[in-house]
């Protein structure tokens, strides 16, 4: 099993899951971060702490997101691991619960 | 990055946080029982569950004895390479479907939530104890912190359900404090529940060892700025996965013993087996070391050196006794021996807690007496420390003694008694060292085994619980 990042996070990307990950499993891109799912263990330290509550347990992620646990675990081996938070996006607020972002993620 | 606390370190602190390192680890777990069943596993581990006991597991799926809602199933490949050569360890981390034949048991075993003051938090005894991870590297199948593993509602005080959520240091850091500032304003005791200052706190879980160091030391630093005095760290990440054990982890330690030396450290082990930690020849036979005592699995022996040479920290070891696991008195007796000269403490061996499913896993209480009473004989007296625990409501209770003979003059006691002995309580423990004489019962694998007999109750043990809301303290804002 594993935590997946879903779409809320993109354009948002507010970045308060780096700093708690234990095993530092997120990836980053231009405006999505991705879980790694091979280094995840399933701690649940960022899924309490994304304000954009962007991120599931695999178990649990929504029907409609079920294509991103395929895309972090694709993003996951492109992207560079990061280690300690980005800094959010601009206007992250103003992107946080808009619908249909997947269109929008850079890659 | 959003703002989301408020606790600073200080510059001490930070400096010493800026020095530590996460280091990658392999621990190549195998989560669920999914990838067996799809036979999705590293060939090697295609057989660990055959295809009859898949079978049976499968069946049980969306029921409501399905054995993973219960408790996640998880394994490391190290502990996997034990497993392969022995059946207490395959006993204790491959799920099966007697856990669920009989759900009986409590939804919160102890009634924690009382004792919990803010989220993540048990205040019961003199130490606090508190929630830092809800996951561990691998799964115990008798786990007692189910509720928390499985992320179960579980009912608050004020009637609402919720899963257990973990500490977080900003709120733990305020706790501590306000409490100790009461505590001095009280000349010494807390006014409400007379305790001492808070000294000691237990990092547990799930288990600690899963974080990376970094955060780890976030803990250790904020608790010594704190005042804390001791810090325990409850893992059995040495059984699973000893290579956590590493030179990133030591480093950290010694870091943070230089910037804190006057807060000490103690490790909670949590050894079941000999299994787990001492090699076996292919007669499946312990193999005596040419130079004394028996050859340890080398990454664990590694990890426990590393541990015990650093003289300002202690470990000790606490395990339960479980049903095809440890009710073993030779293998007791071994595992006893060879953690002493190890520099690793006998603390307690316990009994089976009243948690969902628990009637898979517990002995009867008068049979693991026997057996650790067994286990003992022939060991030293420093080798034989560890003594029976079973937690009450009201706190630990040690099951001090099992006789056979009636005690003439005394009702009840036709087939002998039982003696058990309160050793830790809630709050300032006003009850510790009382005791509690009951009539035998072979079957019981609770207290509950005793209701009908008890003959001398001066611990309360089988009393009505009291009800601790007046032991809470405000909410920390």
């Amino acid at each position: 099993m594993t935590y997946v990042v879903g779409e809320n996070c993109i354009n948002c990307k507010y970045g308060d899951c780096v700093e708690v990950c234990p095993v530092d499993c997120f990836y980053e891109g231009e405006n999505f971060i991705v879980i790694n799912p091979d280094e995840c263990i399933d701690c649940d330290l960022c899924r309490p702490v994304c304000p954009a509550k962007a991120i599931f347990s695999e178990d649990d992620l929504p029907d409609n997101q079920e294509d991103f646990i395929e895309i972090n675990e694709e993003l996951a081996q492109e992207w560079p691991n990061v280690t300690s938070s980005p800094t959010s996006l601009a206007d992250a607020a103003k992107w946080d619960g808009v619908a249909d972002k997947l269109k929008l993620l850079i890659r | 990055m959003t703002i989301t606390n408020t606790y600073e370190p200080s510059a001490k602190s930070q400096a010493f946080l800026d020095s530590v390192e996460n280091a990658k680890y392999d621990r190549q777990v195998v989560t669920g029982l999914k990838k067996f069943i799809q036979g999705k596993v590293p060939e090697d581990m295609k057989g660990f569950y055959s295809a009859a006991e898949i079978a049976e597991l499968v069946a049980l799926k969306d029921t409501d004895r399905d054995v993973e809602s219960r408790m996640p199933v998880k394994m490391t490949r190290h502990y996997f390479e034990l497993a392969k050569n022995s059946q207490p360890i395959q006993v204790l981390v491959k799920a099966s479907p007697k856990e669920t034949f009989d759900l009986d048991g409590a939804s919160d075993p102890g009634k924690q939530m009382d004792y919990s003051p803010i989220e993540g938090l048990i205040h019961k005894y003199e130490l606090g104890l508190i929630y830092v991870a809800s996951t561990c590297s691998a799964h115990c199948r008798f786990c007692y912190r189910e509720e928390l593993i499985a992320k179960k509602d579980v009912a608050r005080p004020d009637g609402t359900m919720a899963p257990k959520g973990l500490a977080q240091i900003p709120d733990l850091v305020s706790y501590i404090k306000q409490h100790n500032a009461e505590v001095a304003e009280g000349g010494g005791r807390h006014p409400i529940t007379g305790r001492e200052k808070l000294r000691e706190i237990l990092m547990s879980g799930g288990d600690p060892m899963v974080l990376g160091n970094k955060n780890i030391a976030a803990w250790f630093s904020a608790l010594a700025e704190t005042g804390i005095e001791s810090i325990r760290i409850g893992t059995k990440e040495l059984a699973f996965f000893p290579d956590r054990f590493d030179d990133s982890f030591f480093d950290m330690l010694d870091k943070f013993h230089a910037t804190y030396p006057e807060t000490k450290l103690r490790f909670m082990v949590h050894f079941n087996h000999p299994d787990e930690f001492l090699q076996k020849d292919a007669s499946g036979n312990y193999i005596d070391h040419p130079e004394g005592g028996l050859t340890w699995v080398p990454s664990t022996q590694k990890a426990i050196h590393a541990l015990g040479s650093r003289n300002w920290l202690n470990i000790d070891n606490q395990a339960p006794l479980i049903k095809g696991i440890n009710n073993d008195p030779d293998a007791l007796r071994i595992m006893q021996r060879e953690l002493k000269r190890n520099r690793v403490e006998n603390h307690y061996f316990f009994c089976g807690r009243d948690i969902v499913g628990h009637k898979a896993f517990n002995l009867p209480i008068e049979d693991a007496w026997n057996i650790l009473n067994e286990s003992q004989k022939g060991l030293s007296g420093v080798e034989a420390h560890a003594r029976l625990s079973i937690t009450h409501y009201k706190g630990k209770t040690e099951v001090v003694a099992v006789t056979n003979d009636p005690m003439p003059g005394v009702a009840g006691s036709e087939n002998g008694v039982v003696i058990m002995k309160l050793l830790r309580g809630a709050a300032d423990a006003p009850l510790r060292g009382k005791v509690a004489i009951m009539g035998r019962n072979p079957e019981a694998i609770w207290f509950s085994g005793y209701d009908d007999r008890v003959i001398y109750d001066e611990a309360g043990l089988f009393a009505p619980a009291v009800d601790h809301s007046a032991l809470k303290l405000a909410e920390v804002g």
